[in-house]
């Protein structure tokens, strides 16, 4: 039973991706649309939450091919799924608690580099331990939560429903939290940590809970992916994973939770679709009259040979997407400008 | 024997400290102008060493000798350098650290991805031949670490020059220090912070030159990823402080020559790292405090 054939299978799988993407936008906003913290470590929460994920599920190494990890728990599923869900927030927590008490109270510049260099530190680390992670070998078996009892198609469509729901409730916690006190805490200290610090706020506090809030999230994420793909490779979790999840949050607007959901899914979109630009050009050249064969070619040359074309194409319109966001239309597609003039200022 | 062992150490740590050093002086020396770090400084190393690739093996139609296209890089890139502050950067200028950061984030996906669509993701390399080791005074080098020191001292001593010395170097220190007064006092900022550009792009270039002498061969992700190292040092010595970026440099070699030796070669980069949240924790501002 093909339930779910060509176009529908890839609609279903961008929108689980696009939930995926949905969550670790929604906790980076928490980080920089929010509080202010430029966070360029992303991925490595990201990362945390589905090794966690894959660590607690992963059948013993005997039964696994290339296995080299030395822990496991074979947690059963389905029981053992929201085990390794909150398993995965919670090591995404505990990361972000470790490199925020070094962090957070460095300077814009220095808390970017920071972040950004520490996430590369631990994705060495994901590559060398082996006995923890498999090395760049990757965990392949990580079992997918119900797909014994469900056909292929059925399992895809149920753990989209699963992966909006979980985005859906996310969203409406973060929502509830940013219009609560601590909510104006965060923008306040993203306004002005001086001002903030007289009226008697621990300002390095407050930074790091907020860290810890969008680490969980990010690591919440991770664990969804894991349990989607089946697999968890350390080329999955590269710093472009960080920076996708920034364009999406910037298109959305910053300080925006419907933006960000609405960023991911735009930006996801795109990435996904851009698989079929040499499709599309092969189409329309071959649906061409004879007499217009020419054009084509001529305006933008033979596409490069190389396999590399499309997807560094991809990264290129991402970079201009940053860039154009940035000057034009800094508040995104949903975000407040008012919000946002904020984040442009720094305090020395 | 252990006693050789640690001199050469030390000596791989100078060598790798020096193509650093070029890179974090440039880095820094924009810094000091514009207020933001730039995120896209790794692909002018990158360029660097590309186009050198490009123009020794005739791919522009001639093929020029490697000294020769190592220089007509240099100045190529720094031409992309100044182009690309005009283009992306001096638009946004008054808007503060925060949108020119992120611009360089999505400059530096721009300029990486357009030189991998074009050339794919396979590896290049110098057309240098193999050398073998000799012995200067007890430490075994080839002519090309050699040379890469050399290159890397002689521009540490031009950028001294430039800054006390010259016009130029008095301008950019002013812009640096206080840019309203500096306009004021009747310099050109505009025109001073586009040729810091082309400074501080030709610097990262030559790093990214050398960089590819030493550890040949590369990819276009090559600089984005020594981007780390190189703010390491930058950082250590205190963003916008040229001095501080060379002396953090020569740290940071050391510490990831000496780390690859004695500990694990997995971790050269957590080693440079390491260090510089070790110091960040003491010293916010870094091991340099004081003026440019």
């Amino acid at each position: 039973m093909a339930l779910l054939t060509g176009w529908a299978s890839f609609l279903v799988a961008v929108a689980t991706i696009g939930c995926i993407y949905g969550l670790l936008t929604l906790g980076l906003n928490v980080h920089y649309g929010y509080t202010g913290l430029l966070n360029f470590g992303h991925v490595a929460f990201f990362a945390a939450g589905a090794y966690a994920s894959a660590i607690v599920t992963m059948p013993p190494p005997s039964t696994v091919t290339n296995a080299s990890y030395e822990i496991w728990l074979n947690l059963p599923m389905p029981l053992g799924f929201p085990v390794s869900l909150a398993a995965a927030a919670l090591v995404g927590g505990v990361l972000a608690f470790l490199i925020g008490l070094t962090s957070v109270r460095l300077g814009t510049h220095y808390l970017a580099i920071a972040t950004f260099a520490l996430a590369g530190v631990f994705s060495d680390v994901l590559v060398n331990e082996a006995w923890l992670t498999n090395g760049s070998f990757g965990m392949n078996s990580v079992p997918k939560p119900g797909r014994a009892m469900l056909t292929a198609d059925e399992w895809q469509l149920a753990y989209l429903a699963f992966a909006a729901l979980s985005l859906l409730v996310t969203y409406l916690v973060l929502e509830r939290l940013v219009n609560a006190p601590f909510g104006r805490l965060l923008k306040g200290v993203r306004e002005s940590e001086a001002a903030a610090k007289t009226l008697g706020k621990d300002t390095n506090a407050v930074k790091l809970k907020s860290f810890v809030i969008g680490g969980m999230i990010a690591g919440f994420a991770g664990g969804i992916y894991a349990h989607y793909l089946g697999s968890v490779v350390t080329a999955q979790f590269v710093p472009h994973v960080t920076f996708t999840v920034y364009a999406a949050m910037l298109l959305g607007g910053a300080a925006s939770n419907t933006g960000a959901v609405a960023g991911a899914f735009l930006v996801i979109a795109f990435e996904e679709s851009t698989r079929f630009i040499t499709t599309a050009y092969n189409w329309i050249q071959s649906t061409l009259p004879e007499a217009l064969s020419g054009v084509l070619p001529a305006l933008f040359g033979p596409l490069p040979n190389n396999p590399s074309f499309i997807p560094s194409m991809r990264f290129v319109v991402i970079g201009v997407l940053f860039v154009l966001v940035i000057r034009f239309r800094p508040e995104g597609l949903f975000g407040d400008p008012a919000e946002i003039q904020a984040l442009g200022e720094e305090e020395d | 024997m252990v006693f050789d062992n640690l001199l050469q150490t030390v000596v791989f740590g100078l060598i790798e400290g020096s193509v650093i050093a070029v890179g974090a002086v440039g880095l820094t020396l924009s810094y000091g102008v514009t207020r933001f770090i730039n995120f896209a400084y790794g692909e002018f190393l990158t360029y660097g060493a590309y186009l050198t690739v490009f123009l020794a093996a005739g791919v522009f139609g001639m093929s020029l000798p490697l000294p020769v296209a190592a220089v007509v890089a240099l100045v190529l890139v720094g031409l992309l350098g100044v182009a690309v502050s005009r283009v992306f950067f001096e638009p946004i200028s008054d808007r503060g650290a925060l949108p020119l950061l992120i611009t360089s984030i999505g400059v530096s996906f721009i300029l990486r991805n357009l030189l991998q669509g074009w050339i794919g993701v396979s590896a290049k390399q110098l057309p240098i031949p193999l050398m073998r080791r000799q012995e200067y005074f007890g430490v075994r080098l080839t002519d090309l670490e050699l040379g890469v020191v050399v290159a890397g001292v002689v521009t540490m001593l031009l950028i001294h020059l430039l800054l006390q010395r010259t016009m130029l170097g008095k301008r950019m220190r002013a812009t640096s220090g206080n840019r309203s007064l500096a306009e004021v006092a009747g310099i050109d900022t505009t025109n001073v912070i586009r040729q810091t550009w082309f400074i501080s792009a030709a610097a990262g270039a030559l790093s990214g030159v050398l960089y590819a002498v030493l550890f040949a061969p590369f990819r276009p992700g090559v600089g984005f990823e020594y981007l780390i190292v190189i703010f390491a040092a930058t950082l250590l010595g205190g963003i916008g402080r040229p001095y501080g970026a060379m002396l953090g440099a020569f740290f940071i070699g050391l510490a990831m020559n000496f780390g690859s030796t004695y500990l694990s070669a997995n971790y050269t980069r957590a080693y440079a790292f390491i260090i510089l949240v070790g110091v960040l924790l003491v010293r916010p501002e870094g091991i340099r405090g004081g003026e440019f």
